[in-house]
């Protein structure tokens, strides 16, 4: 237990010490704030484009802010944010496969599971965190200006693509004991999600797949039932498990 | 007894065969020079000693307990010291340390005063800066401090010396020649002269396999005498012996080098004492290890 703690303590004075955690801090704070302030300017904006779109036949009136639409705001900018955050962490294993840092805690007698652990542990508490900080502030935002009890569903919309984000995550994990590279670990990432989103298509799969846990507008407007989501966190949660539990083997195999 | 045994050990990288049965011990409180040329397999054998690269067939023993690839348990056993150790760059030399302190299961306590000794050892005791700015002597150093803090059993070093200066050299065998006193040293090397400085026991290590293990002693019993050198005051009486002998060699101007059987040797003192040559100098050529190595690898 000592070894594992003393390397998740490390793991953290690292994303500490190198930026990592201020970047992660700045880059949720702004994106929670940015999701208020483009439903609060959609009025504005549209008033501004009134005229020329007016000329194309459009015709704007009184256009209704609420809390909802700066709640498919924070959905819509998530993406966005989870892909800063893979790029920033992508290199979390590989920058110690190359430089050779691992090298040394390993032949002090660090087992090797203890590394993917640690490193899970911190990816997951750091998402966690962000994605906190990124929630409360439009959660703060939105509860000034407008009403949150408009949103339906919100706290388990907000939790399951969460946990779409720890599964992004654990692929992390997995493609980093494989691969050589972040940019792999990275392409990877991508690739499986595309392929995830590209079976969704299909009727019969798109229940199960992790990309469900995405599609959070019906939930909001109290079009879609909680229970219809109840296989897609399943097996999100399940291959979570497996991720990690298969880069353990991997990572033990490797050479090093 | 033996700190470490290897018997049989083979590897290959794609169709090339680096370890063709490596054989090896390496007793208790010795230092052991691994000597070998660039790419003879030094780095390969030291890897498989320490369970991170597989090797093909063969067995290795650290203090009788076998070695297992991908696992650790022998480590415990074992401080390593990279060829460039690279450490955690944001880290001070006190906090990674402790990082290594805490990962082979320490106390607290015993990881501060044995941080701080051998910080002190190693000359770094008053760096209290990161790890960013080390110049490669200073990370060697540390790397050492590293390897020795949970009193290994062997402390394997690669290429300890190859990227140093003279001074940063010394520094370095001097801190391996007093961690002799509470372990084993195995350090692989191809600068001679450093063998020759601390070493106790060598291994040549030739075309994957090791040509020569021994005590620097020993080694040097197996060759007999090389030759002689003559130095001689004047030129001119040196060319008189070369025409009268034939078999010398210049090596300067006046030095004469002369291989030969000890008859001829004296038959050649006779002659000198004889015609009263004036000598500066008569050495027997001593094998030196360059010449030892040089041969083995031919």
């Amino acid at each position: 237990m000592k070894p594992l703690l003393a390397f998740i303590k490390k793991e953290y004075l690292e994303a500490a010490r190198t930026g990592k955690i201020t970047i992660l801090a700045l880059l949720f704070a702004l994106f929670g704030i940015l999701n208020p302030a483009i439903a609060k300017m959609t009025p504005w904006i549209m008033e501004m484009l009134s005229d020329t779109l007016a000329e194309d036949g459009l015709i704007f009136t009184d256009i209704q802010v609420d809390a909802l639409t700066s709640w498919t705001q924070f959905f819509k900018n998530l993406p966005v944010a989870l892909i800063a955050f893979v790029l920033i962490f992508s290199d979390i294993f590989t920058k110690e496969y190359k430089s050779g840092t691992l090298l040394l805690v390993l032949t002090k007698g660090l087992s090797r599971y203890k590394v993917v652990l640690a490193k899970t542990a911190l990816l997951l508490s750091l998402w966690t965190v962000g994605y906190g900080i990124y929630f409360a502030i439009t959660y703060g935002y939105n509860a000034y200006f407008w009403d949150n009890g408009i949103a339906n569903n919100l706290f388990f919309s907000v939790a399951i693509w969460w946990l779409f984000g720890a599964w992004v995550i654990c692929l992390i994990v997995l493609f980093s004991s494989l691969l050589q590279n972040n940019t792999g670990v990275a392409l990877c990432i991508g690739g499986t999600v595309l392929l995830a989103y590209l079976l969704s298509v299909i009727p019969k799969v798109k229940a199960y797949s992790p990309i469900a846990l995405m599609n959070t507008n019906s939930l909001l407007m109290g079009e879609a039932e909680i229970d219809a989501y109840i296989k897609a966190i399943v097996i999100a949660a399940s291959l979570c498990i497996v991720c990690v539990a298969v880069s353990i083997p991997i990572i033990n195999k490797r050479q090093l | 007894m033996d700190v470490l045994a290897i018997q049989n050990l083979k590897k290959h990288f794609g169709s090339k065969e680096v370890l063709c049965g490596i054989d090896l011990s390496v007793p208790e409180h010795s230092i052991f020079g691994f000597i070998g040329k660039n790419g003879a397999g030094k780095t390969t054998t030291m890897k498989a000693i320490l369970g991170l690269l597989k090797a093909d067939s063969g067995e290795i023993y650290v203090m009788g307990e076998k070695v297992h690839f991908g696992q650790t348990n022998t480590n415990r056993h074992i401080g390593y010291l990279p060829d460039v150790p690279e450490f955690y760059s944001y880290m001070t030399p006190m906090e990674y340390l402790s990082l290594c302190g805490e990962v082979c299961g320490m106390d607290k306590t015993d990881i501060v005063t044995r941080s701080k000794e051998l910080l002190e050892l190693v000359g770094l005791g008053k760096e209290y800066h990161r790890i960013k700015g080390f110049s490669r002597g200073m990370k060697q150093r540390l790397g050492i401090a590293q390897a020795l803090l949970n009193r290994p059993k062997l402390l394997i070093c690669d290429e300890p010396t190859s990227a140093l200066d003279p001074a940063g050299r010394k520094e370095i065998l001097d801190i391996l020649l007093a961690a002799k006193e509470q372990t084993t040293v195995l350090f692989s090397t191809h600068i001679l002269s450093d063998v020759e400085r601390i070493c106790t026991e060598v291994a040549f290590l030739h075309d994957g396999k090791i040509a020569m293990q021994g005590t620097i002693a020993e080694l040097r019993n197996k060759r007999v005498s090389d030759g002689f050198i003559i130095e001689i005051e004047q030129k001119e009486v040196a060319d008189v012996l070369i025409n009268v002998f034939g078999d010398f060699q210049y090596t300067e101007k006046n030095s004469l080098v002369f291989h030969g059987s000890e008859d001829r040797f004296f038959d050649i003192m006779k002659y000198i004492a004889e015609n009263r040559i004036p000598i500066q100098r008569i050495e027997r050529i001593e094998p030196t290890l360059e010449s030892l190595f040089l041969e083995v690898t031919k």
